[in-house]
């Protein structure tokens, strides 16, 4: 099986794959005998989480679940290239929803739909870039450490929105919950073919590859990498590290904010109590799987995306808690952190 | 102010766990994860023992266990701190939905309040410090115990040798590794306690997520406290502090909004951060500057 999926795998070489193949088993073995403790049949679990994944309709439900992460997992991937740990997707996800949210109110209907949408993914990116920023400058003039920082803004970014559809949004008409209206028809993002899946995503598969692009074949993608090897290299190689640092934290909140407004504009049309939450902490979490490269990053989101919809199933047929895949997740992503990397990357 | 103290607490067990791991360079940001396990743990051994006591232990063991992950991960097998400490965190929210499911909405016999005989009776700083869950009589020592622990005994000299100075510790024979996994563990073992505080002594009651950022805060708390436990502490009231205000205000009828009201304790947090922050970094122990890599920021 292992040799398999190293003849497979290719480029590869055979012992990593064994690793990786190891590592996810294990994972697998741990998360089987949690799940047996509280007296569902692993096996039955696995099956099921499995046939959920082949239907249609939840590739459907990943690709949905995916279009934003793989927003969000770029904009830890990016400023992660410069050396910085952006823990802040899930806040700068939120505040490009509000941005968007609030570019649609404003419009109020005046222009046409599809350049109001435009309008909000320019608004939306402007304010996860604003929103990383301030994470940045408290690093540069401050010495905060953006970790610690970006993690406190996530909770100031959730009641930043909760005040909005509380208060100045709230849609009189809706019912129950709290939230804002509803996105025009003609604001959202259109379907692709008879899917569930919106024009999001391929917006973000083209980030992917825009930022791909710029990685590897740009100035300022080769200065990002310089600074996140060696800053103090950089710095005497007359790059200004201060300045690169915060570009990067920008672009990575402008990313994270079209993914804001990805979900809004695509899935979700309003903003509410629990909007992408824990999306940020998922896209974190692939970006650090597939080491920052932006296209295994997009991979890493599908597939997180994937283990969190198989979590639904989990619910309906094994009557165990939606919540309950994080398990699985973490163990998978210990288990990469701890038994397949080739070379320490940093300490 | 005695809500100050009251919410508070918590943070403070975390608070102290952290100075004690990151003294060691080590950061954990799955404190969180431990505190949370720590809230469930606690919460339902108390529900079948009846018994709290056995309930703190439980959580303190829980947060420590998840600790351990963590220093294996990173201490063995040389993952990066922060991420490890969010997959941790993670580990620790899938397991308590897990496990947890079936406590929510269960009463318990949570700590009981107990007003210390004479000295409640001080105007003022009794209401404040004097009427309170034995839990939170027990921060009264741990952080005097903690300092002193770490700057006057050789056991605190270790531990500051690993954070600082880890080749020469391990020339004069010490085993880093252990002295390093004793502390992340230790701090875990302390969140975890934070987090029975929590659910059996603050909210009397078990939900998902129920730590809302404590273990978060208490990192940042660190930060600025620059693992010293007394300014720790200040650190930490002044978010119960910022918490007790929303109810506070309501009671008196006040009309302010809640979420600004939900966001002052992270604001306040952050405000600390900015006016403390640049002279503590510089203080940092080197293994932690390593982490943090703080040096970039100039």
């Amino acid at each position: 099986m292992t040799a398999v999926t190293a003849a497979v795998l290719g480029k590869f070489d055979r012992r990593a794959a064994t690793r990786w193949a190891l590592a996810l088993l294990g994972a697998a073995i741990v998360f089987g005998i949690l799940v047996m403790t509280k007296g569902a049949n692993p096996f039955s679990v696995y099956h099921s989480m499995l046939s959920t994944v082949t239907t249609s309709a939840s590739t459907d439900g990943i690709l949905l679940k995916a279009t934003p992460l793989i927003f969000a997992a770029l904009a830890v991937a990016v400023p992660a290239r410069a050396g910085m740990v952006n823990v802040g997707g899930e806040g700068q996800l939120v505040i490009g929803g509000v941005f968007a949210m609030g570019m649609s109110l404003a419009v109020n209907g005046h222009l046409p739909g599809q350049t109001t949408l435009v309008l909000m993914c320019i608004a939306a990116a402007v304010g996860g870039a604003l929103w990383a920023a301030i994470a940045a400058v408290l690093k540069l003039v401050i010495g905060i450490n953006e970790a610690v920082s970006t993690l406190l803004l996530n909770y100031l970014a959730i009641n930043v929105m909760l005040f909005l559809i509380y208060d100045r949004w709230k849609d009189r008409h809706g019912s129950g919950q709290p939230a804002s209206r509803p996105l025009r028809v003609s604001e959202r993002f259109s379907l692709i073919g008879s899917s569930k899946v919106h024009t999001g995503l391929i917006l973000a598969v083209v980030m992917v590859a825009v930022i791909w692009w710029v990685m590897r074949s740009t100035r300022w993608g080769f200065q990002l990498r310089v600074v996140g090897g060696n800053p103090e290299a950089a710095r005497r190689g007359g790059i200004r590290v201060g300045a690169t640092l915060l570009s990067a934290m920008l672009v990575g909140g402008a990313l994270a904010g079209l993914g804001g407004v990805a979900q809004l504009a695509g899935a979700e049309f309003k903003l509410r109590q629990g909007f992408l939450a824990t999306y940020g902490y998922m896209a974190f979490l692939a970006s650090w799987l597939a080491r920052h490269k932006p296209i295994n990053v997009a991979l890493a989101a599908v597939v997180l995306a994937a283990i969190s919809v198989t979590g639904d199933s989990l619910q309906l047929d094994s009557s165990l808690p939606a919540a309950t895949v994080n398990v699985l997740m973490a163990l998978v992503l210990l288990a990469v952190f701890g038994w397949t990397r080739v070379k320490v990357a940093r300490a | 102010m005695t809500g100050a103290v009251r919410g508070g607490t918590s943070i403070l067990y975390c608070a102290m766990g952290e100075s004690v791991s990151e003294t060691a360079g080590v950061v954990n940001l799955g404190t969180e994860g431990s505190m949370l396990v720590g809230a469930l743990a606690a919460y339902a051994i108390t529900a079948n023992t009846h018994n709290p006591w056995i309930g703190a232990l439980a959580g303190a063991s829980a947060g420590a266990a998840l600790a351990f992950v963590h220093a294996f991960f990173v201490l063995n097998r040389k993952a990066n701190q922060l991420a490890t400490g969010l997959v941790v965190l993670f580990l620790g929210l899938g397991l308590t939905s897990l496990f947890g499911a079936a406590y929510v909405a269960r009463t318990v016999n949570s700590f009981k309040t107990w007003k210390v005989p004479l000295l409640s009776h001080i105007p003022w700083i009794g209401q404040i410090f004097f009427q309170h869950d034995p839990l939170t009589y027990l921060t009264f020592l741990l952080v005097p115990a903690t300092w002193f622990v770490l700057q006057r005994t050789g056991v605190g000299l270790l531990v500051r040798g690993a954070g600082e100075r880890s080749e020469v510790l391990s020339t004069y024979g010490h085993n880093v590794l252990l002295v390093q996994y004793l502390a992340v563990v230790t701090g875990g073992f302390l969140a975890g306690l934070g987090g029975a505080q929590l659910s059996t002594a603050y909210a009397n009651a078990w939900f998902e997520n129920m730590t809302q950022g404590r273990g978060f805060v208490a990192v940042a708390v660190v930060i600025f406290a620059a693992r010293k436990p007394l300014a720790a502490m200040g650190g930490s009231y002044l978010f119960g502090a910022a918490l007790a205000l929303s109810p506070a205000l309501q009671a008196r009828g006040w009309h302010v909004n809640q979420f600004a009201l939900d966001s002052l304790p992270y604001l306040a947090i952050i405000v600390v951060l900015v006016l403390l922050g640049k002279k503590r970094a510089a203080e940092a122990p080197e293994g932690l500057q390593k982490v943090f890599e703080m040096s970039i920021a100039t």
